[in-house]
């Protein structure tokens, strides 16, 4: 049986004034995979999640589960089964740990609040026993399972993570490699992610698109898109690319 | 500092507030500068709503206290509706200019929030001395006499006989702080909060901005409209004087010594300064100086004001404690 598209994305194009952050990029996301985009810096990773999440209006086409969610505001993304984390980790500085999980599942959740899975994904993300902590006095970790824990109490089809591992030590890395396959494995959302370190990608993928300004290099099979010489090229320039 | 608490010590102030009139209900001026206290009250607890739980930087406020003062006496002086009545639908006009204030600030962030509100303040003067205003009934630059009074169960609150307008405004004072802590408790608190520390993740985990910038504008509006409405008929005439810069530091003064995002200090820091301000009537022009000089040392010194200073003595987590001095 063929694997449903969850999210298509068609011709996705963002211009800031001259700049063209996304050209005509199109790519689509199957029902419980994990699909990876990377790219050098600048090269809109970033700016694709800004645009299927609403901060930015865009040219072309969106649909998640077959209906089209281009002019949607974020929240109510959300609340059709978008979550997603960001690079640079963003907490609620006022909120406790627990009452920052909570967010998520008060606000986020179609159903509305539950409690009892607000408590399974502190735990999931392995942050009860903290769960009455100032978020501010997590350690980096601490606050990106945070971050994820807030978005899964949304209750998500699908989990957008940007650039998770930045700043993570190879042990920090390890767990939340292991966190993210727990994550499409056992709780079956699929999940996107954005990130630098190729063997996380080639490790976690299913399928791998790389972009630089904004344009599709290729998409594909992890390994077969990392020996692609266009990819080589991008990364570690010409001379590379030759050997 | 959970919500049970929150209304134990407002429980506690407003008692011993409500116990003043036994000692001092002989002096009109102590009962006056009581009642100013209470009003004060309301607008600063409205100003570090606004401020200190939603992070918007909303000048605004003592506008939003004029235009529900003129609101309420032009209802009442031309339109002939009672007091009691008039009070709400100047909170319902002041609502209704916060909401059109709010929206295009939510495509605004911090100082530039702060420039739209001020705007407001600034260009309300001259509008209600103006021939426009003149024609809404605001009575030009000669503003508005002979308000009338708030008239109850047949009771008229004369300003006269403070101590029955002293309770009044005690009640009303209390009721708002009832209102306002309980948002501060509910999910809207809670949403208000999130907007402050990351409205970006905030809308990513389904908190709609729109909603809430929109709800914490039009209650705080609300709020501060109808207790300016309430001074109109208390104090009996109306001019543009009060949209000066002195009651807009002062009140911000009230915020800066009570904590901002640090309720109840908004009440503790109305009370306070002005008592301090009346006490240093007799100085005249070093006034100014001198409060001016306490905000700096208290800044330095108490950086979440004197609630602040008593969370951290007392190790008083909560709410309110992470939802100060962290302005952005």
């Amino acid at each position: 049986m063929a694997e449903r598209v969850l999210l298509r994305a068609s011709n996705l194009t963002k211009r800031f004034g001259a700049l063209v952050a996304v050209n005509n990029l199109s790519f689509q996301v199957k029902e419980g995979e994990i699909f990876g985009i990377a790219g050098p810096n600048g090269a809109g990773k970033s700016t694709v999640y800004n645009l299927l999440t609403g901060v930015y209006p865009f040219e072309g086409r969106v649909e998640f589960e077959g209906r089209e969610i281009a002019g949607l505001p974020p929240h109510k993304i959300a609340h059709m089964g978008i979550a997603r984390t960001f690079q640079v980790p963003q907490i609620f500085a006022s909120l406790t740990v627990g009452e920052c999980v909570d967010v998520g599942s008060r606000f986020g959740c179609p159903g509305g609040y539950d409690r009892a899975y607000t408590s399974e994904m502190l735990d999931f993300v392995s942050l009860t026993d903290q769960k009455d902590r100032p978020t501010e006095q997590l350690n980096l970790l601490g606050k990106k399972r945070l971050m994820i824990g807030a978005s899964l109490a949304t209750k998500p089809k699908i989990l957008m993570l940007d650039e998770p591992m930045a700043g993570s030590n190879f042990k920090e890395i390890q767990q939340l490699m292991d966190l993210i396959k727990k994550i499409n494995q056992d709780l079956g959302i699929t999940i996107i992610i954005i990130e630098h370190f190729m063997k996380v990608l080639t490790e976690l993928t299913k399928t791998l698109l790389i972009i630089e300004t904004g344009t599709e290099i290729c998409c594909g099979d992890p390994v077969e898109v990392t020996a692609n010489p266009k990819v080589i090229q991008c990364y570690l320039g010409d001379a590379y690319a030759e050997n | 500092m959970d919500g049970k608490r929150r209304i134990l010590i407002m429980a506690v102030v407003f008692g011993l507030v409500a116990l003043l009139p036994i000692f001092f209900g002989g002096s009109k001026v102590i009962m006056h500068i009581l009642i100013m206290c209470l009003i004060w009250s309301v607008v600063a607890s409205c100003w570090d709503l606004i401020m200190g739980f939603a992070g918007i930087f909303s000048f605004g406020q003592v506008a939003f206290f004029v235009i529900g003062a003129y609101a309420s006496a032009i209802f009442s002086l031309r339109l002939g509706v009672p007091p009691i009545i008039s009070t709400f639908l100047a909170g319902a006009v002041a609502a209704a200019v916060g909401v059109l204030v709010a929206l295009p600030c939510l495509r605004l962030k911090g100082a530039y929030v702060a420039l739209v509100t001020f705007a407001v303040h600034m260009i309300l003067a001259p509008f209600l001395k103006s021939n426009m205003g003149r024609a809404i009934g605001t009575g030009g630059a000669q503003g508005l006499l002979t308000i009338p009074p708030i008239s109850l169960f047949g009771y008229t609150f004369q300003n006269a006989e403070p101590i029955p307008f002293f309770y009044l405004t005690l009640v009303v004072a209390v009721i708002c702080s009832l209102i306002i802590i309980l948002v501060i408790m509910s999910h809207w608190g809670t949403a208000f909060l999130t907007l402050k520390d990351s409205e970006d993740f905030a809308r990513a985990l389904g908190v709609s901005a729109l909603r809430y910038k929109l709800m914490v504008f039009a209650l705080t509006s609300f709020l501060t409209g109808m207790i300016g409405g309430f001074y109109g008929h208390y104090v009996g005439m109306l001019s543009t004087r009060m949209l000066g810069i002195d009651l807009f530091v002062t009140l911000m003064i009230m915020l800066v010594i009570g904590g901002v995002g640090q309720y109840p200090g908004a009440v503790l820091g109305a009370f306070f300064t002005v008592t301090i301000n009346e006490m240093l009537a007799p100085v005249g022009s070093y006034r100014p100086l001198i409060l001016g000089a306490m905000v700096l040392i208290l800044v330095l010194a108490l950086p979440d004001g004197v609630v602040g200073l008593i969370r951290s003595l007392f190790n008083l987590g909560g709410r309110g404690a992470r939802a100060g001095g962290r302005m952005k």
